[in-house]
């Protein structure tokens, strides 16, 4: 036991100093597709996107990052209209907010947990649930846990019951066997909670939805507080949408 | 490829055949095509896998479907068994003489009505009931833990209905498909490159090797042919994804064995290839990187800083696996828990490092190479004991091969010419198979023009989901977390 | 007082043919009676003059009489009370004639050996008691195995039947006399014989408390009585005992080392055997049978402490011992009776006796499982019942070998502490598994409960004593130690209860213990907390439990009783011989779980026993003949050596 206590203090600290500290986003990193020329578009753009996130409305491209799982495939047609951004924050707090470039109001969000109870702003409790995610998604989550992220020095946690728990973290867009276990979990959640949708099949259902097989997204099936797109997001991302959640931090996504 | 082994080959597959079924020309290089009616796939199947074979898959083809199809992998060739329904609804069930067939045949059934005849177990496969689980222990104060499909950590929804006599483990059952996406669907009608991008989130860890089947099943079905140079970095791709999957092992099973700063290790290792990962492509997965004809874009790191990272890596793996393996309480643990054998593993066709820790040399990669690896130098990893501590001892040298693979592709770069990608059209039907990190994936693959019309997945997980419920002879509930880790089968990709 | 024993025993006799007109009136006579008896018991004990009735001298075998002095009046009282709550309940519910007339058979022969002051009267309860107990078991030859339990208990019985003849007729050898008081003045002189005697008395009580090697028989024969008849049964405990208290300790003391010794190791390996089996039990009146010969163990274990004190003489030792035995033996009668009753309703509401179909009863019984709950706390000692105060006796007396200077007393002495602690331990387990099997969780198989739940008069009685034996334990301690005078010769009480309701071991000092104060002070603590609760308690919202988002049945994932011993019978399955096999695992078949248990005594001792009996039996059929003649032999043969052996003897 004693040569892992030194293996494991011979290589100092690892951790990152987000949110205290900016993490950057490596180089070409493919955090979140922005719209460089929204104007003049064609309908023509709409068939580049696999999972129908380009929408062109009155020549005007709008670009659904909930739908948007980032693959390139726009990028790569047309690099004059959208160019990746790398960067990590990419949650937001309603759904609206996910679509680029509309300018219509978003919807009221719900407070968030520190502000609804005190106690909740330095310590929380996660309890994960997978509702049909292609499994990227648990990867990332798991390593909120490692050295490098180390999500308990935030005075967050994982615990398996839901009855300890203040956030419910989904992954998936949800499929139906998988629909009343999660609504049964929320249900055991004790008030004030909070719901964290995590990945583009969360947030809009992503390539399954047009099987019928999901249902679309989950919040076609609970409230949901924060959204974070991405396929997956990486480990920064998902801490971002946790503290968005518990109310540490308040910036969301730009668009 | 020379006539005179094809001949031999031909000599052996139709004395095994014979007038069971007749072989259609004009199949790829290492598949071979045979067509029979569906009342006799039974039988040629039966004769197959007596002579030698080794079951893949089983699924419907066509609208309707017109033909049962069973996938058997039969001296380095795969052999498609394609049985015409002719209108009927019903065919001989594969199940009662190749285990392998059981879970296939269910969701056939589930997904188009045809009713495998003589099916042992036939009950629904996809979307189960939670609340419903199978009892198959009955005896005085026997009762069920049913765990799932929710479980207790950050990990994929699965149900496992545990039946249990107190500590011991009587039954493990495995149900699957609770995440049943129907992704197969959803391949209908897709350009290839977007196949290609929906193949990558199948399944997320693996995502380069099912983005790499389907690239290979649509390359082989317009007949193109791949330029080295992509080639060498699919494979550096692939290779560091498998290091990435069977380092996740590593850490989930320290963590059971909770020695915290072995998982910690582990997961720190394991960040380190994600990380390069994203430096490379700009994804932690390494997606968007294989598109059918090459890969999409020039990588953005130069093979120095590729192997200077790997250098780093494995210096520091070498001192971690050390102490590991000579934990006793790491050791103990996984010594002994969940002895499968040989025979079972043959019998329901299991892959991947399941199969190769009971001592089978199965592996995609040598059976029937791909991409760069007839050009490269590897060794199959290879263990004895078929228990958890087996497969573990498999997937460290794999990682060990995998690091040496990736240092002989980036070595041989500046020899290649630069080209990355040439273009994919065409129609026709072709298998494309890969070495994923948890065993054989095949992809079937149907191409009109430049879309998919038909595509069919057989994930590793499948084949291997029977043999953990085999795995527990003996054991006992605190072995359950170790048993299962060392399998590290994806919910995600066996259930599509 | 004389006269009061004289009508209780006479209402007890005349119970006995009353049964055959009106059970019911026949048990409300015993209980009367026996209510009688015990007053006159505590009476006695307490240090009023002696009740006695004289019998006479026409039995042919000396003055006879029925006295109760003090150690009797003890035995008596408890005797006395416990059989009265057991009558009341069996007038509540009288199933049947014959089992009326056992009962009371057994209670009349239960007071005939606690009152005689001469052997052939003892014999006489004795033999009766066994008899009366191989017919109650007998008694419903319908229940399976039921015929064969009560003919193996009888059988063990009877040997130590035999061997108790043995004693007292070595007794009068070396005495003359038949009579109890001219044995305890005469016992010095009996010599050599005095080993003998008590190995005799040990085989012959021991039998029926089912020490070992004798404890296999008597479960079975608690499973194979019908109705509250185990609850009698178990009455005979206390004879038993008291012949134990009575020819050992009183009539043979002081005795050697080794006596003692031999006491405690039979006791710690009886209380270490009967646990574990108690564990492993399935059905509920062979649980409770298992249950009383661990607690014959304890009890035996503190008399064995008390004949170490004694032959060292250490007389503070010797009353610790003796107290600690004597209260024990009270609280398990009560407790164990509570048991038998409760588990008789229980089995008659559902029609089950054995744990694996029952469960979650606690809804629809409230007064079985409370009367269930408190038997169940006295006997795992748990505080503050009366049953964790005997037990910590115990442990007290047994922690007192460093005051020994025999280094083999004091090492077995320590062994049996730690065989009580390691009982102690698993009887927690063993009763969270039956209260709990029972009771708690859900029903495992949905039963209809056949007839309401009402409380009864008899139960009820025996409920309040339980509840009530650990916070006047100081009070009962005075007058178990008034009643134990007798025989110690001073007063145990003066030093074993000190400053207000405080217990001690009888050395003034050593520790102490309170469960009158600790009591007042649970009380005190839950009547201050309850209404804070109420008036602060959040809004609360109930939810379904939790299992990994399913809805499946309770019923169907809950632990079942065996399940929970499982890690005992696993880690032990070399005594357990516990083997389990799955059958063959095929797709869409159900494979069948096979679990089989062959103790090791029942391997190693019963059936080989059983095996050599009916190989000499078979033997010895051939000397019945049917010959006329070989009779005339066999009488000649028995005439000549009796002839030859009287002349002998005479000398």
């Amino acid at each position: 036991m004693l040569e892992w206590l030194v293996r494991g203090l011979r290589h100092g600290v690892l951790t990152t100093g987000y949110p205290r500290e900016t993490e950057p986003a490596p180089a070409g990193f493919r955090g979140r597709v922005a719209v460089t020329r929204a104007e003049g578009g064609s309908a023509a753009l709409e068939r580049l996107c696999p999972t129908g996130a380009i929408r062109v409305r009155s020549g005007r491209v709008l670009l659904d990052r909930g739908r948007c799982v980032l693959c390139g495939a726009c990028v790569e047609q047309a690099p004059e209209r959208f160019a990746f951004v790398a960067d990590y924050e990419t949650a937001t707090r309603s759904r609206a907010a996910l679509v680029v470039g509309d300018v219509g109001t978003p919807a009221p969000a719900r407070p968030a947990l520190g502000d609804r109870r005190w106690t909740l702003r330095r310590s929380i409790f996660i309890r994960h649930v997978d509702a049909g995610s292609d499994g990227a998604e648990e990867w990332e989550i798991q390593a909120l846990a490692n050295p490098y992220y180390d999500l308990q020095r935030l005075g967050l946690f994982f615990t398996a019951s839901p009855r300890h728990a203040d956030v419910l973290l989904v992954t998936g867009g949800v499929t139906s066997p998988l629909r009343e276990p999660l609504r049964r979990t929320y249900e055991l959640m004790p008030e004030p909670k909070a719901v964290v949708a995590v990945g583009s099949d969360a947030c809009s259902g992503g390539f399954a939805a047009a099987t019928g097989e999901v249902a679309g997204g989950v919040d076609q099936v609970l409230p949901v507080d924060v959204y974070v797109p991405g396929s997956p997001p990486a480990p920064v991302a998902i801490l971002h949408g946790l503290l968005l959640a518990a109310g540490v931090v308040t910036g969301e996504a730009p668009a | 490829m020379s006539a005179r082994p094809e001949r031999a080959q031909h000599d052996a597959l139709t004395s095994v055949l014979g007038g069971l079924a007749a072989e259609e020309p004009g199949a790829p290089e290492g598949e071979r095509r045979f067509v029979l009616e569906a009342q006799g796939l039974a039988r040629a199947a039966a004769a197959l896998g007596a002579a030698g074979g080794h079951f893949a898959g089983l699924f419907g083809c066509g609208p309707e479907p017109s033909a049962v199809v069973a996938v058997v992998a039969f001296r380095g060739e795969l052999v498609e068994l394609r049985g015409r329904l002719d209108g009927e609804r019903a065919y001989p069930s594969l199940a009662a003489a190749t285990p392998a067939a059981l879970l296939p045949e269910r969701e056939l059934h589930d997904t188009t009505g045809l009713v495998p005849l003589g099916h042992p177990e036939l009950e629904p496969l996809l979307r189960p009931d939670a609340d419903r689980p199978q009892r198959r222990v009955a005896g005085p104060q026997t009762f069920l833990i049913p765990y799932g499909p929710i479980r207790s950590g950050v990990v994929e929804a699965m149900q496992f209905p545990i039946e249990t006599g107190g500590e011991d483990v009587l039954a493990f059952g495995v149900r699957p498909f609770f995440k049943h996406r129907g992704l197969e669907r959803r391949f209908a009608g897709m350009s290839l490159d977007h196949g290609a991008y929906l193949a990558e989130r199948v399944a997320g860890p693996e995502a380069v090797a099912h983005a790499r089947a389907c690239a290979r099943a649509a390359e082989r079905a317009a007949g193109a042919t791949v330029p080295p140079r992509a080639e060498r970095w699919r494979l550096v791709h692939a290779e560091l994804e498998r290091i990435a999957a069977h380092l996740d092992t590593g850490a989930k099973l320290a963590e059971d064995a909770a020695l915290s700063v072995g998982a910690a290790r582990l997961g720190a290792l394991k960040e380190e290839v994600m990380r390069l990962r994203a430096r490379l492509c700009g994804n932690r997965f390494g997606r968007g990187v294989v598109v059918p004809g090459g890969i999409r874009n020039e990588p953005l790191l130069v093979p120095a800083e590729v192997a200077a990272a790997l250098d780093a890596l494995e210096a520091d793996l070498r001192r971690d696996r050390r102490l590991l393996l000579g934990t006793a309480s790491f050791v103990d643990r996984l010594v002994g828990s969940g002895t499968l054998a040989a025979e079972t593993v043959t019998r329901f066709g299991g892959v991947g490092p399941v199969a190769r820790a009971c001592s089978l040399g199965i592996d995609a990669r040598l059976e029937r190479p791909y991409g760069s690896y007839p050009r490269l130098g590897f060794r199959i990893a290879r263990a004895t004991a078929g228990d958890a501590m087996a497969r573990w001892e498999v997937r460290l040298q794999e990682i060990d091969q995998s690091l040496h693979l990736i240092r002989q592709a980036l070595e041989s770069l500046d020899r290649l010419p630069p080209e990355l990608r040439v273009p994919v059209a065409g129609s026709g039907e072709a298998y494309g198979w890969v070495e994923a990190p948890s065993g054989e994936l095949v992809y079937r693959l149907r191409i009109e023009g430049s879309t998919v019309a038909e595509a069919r997945i057989v994930p590793p997980a499948l084949r291997n989901w029977p043999l953990l419920s085999e795995s527990f002879r003996g054991d006992v509930l605190t072995d359950v977390a170790f048993v299962e880790h060392s399998f590290n089968l994806s919910p995600a990709g066996s259930d599509r | 007082m004389s006269a009061t024993l004289a009508v209780g025993v006479a209402g007890l006799a005349a119970a006995v043919p009353l049964a055959a007109r009106s059970p019911r009136l026949s048990a409300a006579i015993c209980a009367s009676a026996t209510g009688l008896l015990g007053v006159v018991g505590a009476a006695t004990a307490a240090g009023a003059a002696r009740a006695s009735v004289g019998i006479g001298s026409w039995l042919g075998f000396g003055q006879a009489s029925l006295l109760s002095d003090r150690l009797t009046g003890i035995f008596l009282a408890a005797c006395g009370a416990i059989g009265a709550c057991v009558s009341l309940a069996l007038a509540e519910r009288p199933r049947s004639r014959m089992v009326a007339a056992l009962h009371a058979v057994v209670l009349l022969a239960a007071c005939t050996v606690l009152l005689s002051t001469q052997a052939f009267v003892f014999l006489v309860g004795w033999e009766s008691l066994t008899l009366a107990l191989y017919l109650l078991g007998s008694s419903d030859a319908r229940r399976p195995g039921a015929l064969a339990a009560a003919y193996a208990a009888t059988g063990a019985t009877k040997l130590g039947g035999a061997s108790l003849l043995a004693a007292f007729g070595l007794l009068y050898a070396r005495t003359g006399s038949f009579e109890l008081h001219v044995w305890l003045r005469d016992a010095p002189e009996l010599g050599a014989a005095r080993s003998a005697v008590f190995v005799l008395l040990l085989v012959a009580f021991g039998s029926k408390l089912g020490l070992v090697p004798f404890q296999g028989p008597l479960p079975p024969l608690y499973a194979a009585a019908p109705g509250v008849a185990p609850a009698t049964i178990s009455l005979s405990f206390l004879a038993a005992c008291y012949g134990l208290w009575r020819l050992v300790f009183t009539v043979l003391a002081p005795g050697s080392l080794w006596w003692g010794e031999l006491l405690v190791a039979l006791g710690a390996a009886t209380a270490l055997v009967g646990i574990l089996s108690t564990i492993a039990e399935d059905r509920i009146p062979c649980f409770l049978g298992w249950s009383s010969v661990e607690h014959a163990g304890v009890t035996v274990l503190g008399l064995g402490v008390a004949l170490v004190g004694q032959a060292a003489h250490l007389r503070l030792l010797a009353a610790a011992g003796l107290l600690a035995a004597t209260l024990h033996l009270l609280v398990h009668g009560v407790a164990k009776a509570l048991a038998f009753l409760a588990a008789e309703r229980v089995v008659e509401a559902t029609g089950h006796d054995t744990l694996a179909p029952l469960g979650g009863l606690a809804r629809g019984m409230p007064w079985s499982a409370a009367c269930f709950g408190l038997a169940v706390v006295n006997l795992a000692a748990l505080p503050p019942f009366g049953g964790l105060v005997s037990e910590w006796l115990t442990f007290m007396a047994l922690l007192q070998a460093f005051r020994l200077h025999d280094t083999v007393a004091e090492l077995v002495l320590a062994l049996g502490g730690a065989g009580l602690a390691l009982t102690a331990g698993v009887g927690l387990l063993a009763f969270v598994k039956l209260f709990g099997g029972i009771f708690l969780g859900r029903a495992r198989e949905a039963t209809a409960l056949a007839g309401p739940d009402r409380p009864r008069l008899g139960s009820g009685a025996l409920a309040a004593a339980a509840l009530a034996l650990g916070p006047i334990a100081p009070w009962e301690i005075r007058w178990l130690g008034r009643g134990l005078q007798g025989i110690l010769g001073f007063d145990p009480a003066r030093s074993a209860v000190s400053f207000p309701l405080v217990l001690g071991p009888v050395y003034h000092g050593f520790s102490v213990l309170s469960p009158t104060w600790l009591a007042a002070g649970i009380a005190a603590f839950v009547a201050a907390i309850v209404p804070i609760v109420r008036v602060l308690r959040p809004p609360v919202r109930r939810g379904p439990v939790w299992l990994s988002g399913t809805a499946v049945p309770l019923a169907a994932v809950q632990y079942t009783p065996d399940a929970y011993a499982n890690p005992i019978r696993v880690v032990l399955r070399g005594l357990y011989g516990f083997r389990r096999t799955v059958g063959p695992r095929r797709p869409g078949e159900v494979a069948v779980v096979r679990t089989w248990l062959v103790p090791a005594f029942d391997a190693y001792l019963y059936r080989p026993l059983a095996a050599g009996a009916l190989a000499v039996a078979g033997r010895a059929r051939r000397l019945q003949s049917g010959s006329l003649g070989a009779y005339l032999l066999y009488v000649l043969a028995v005439l000549l050596a009796a002839l030859a052996l009287i002349p002998a003897l005479a000398r």
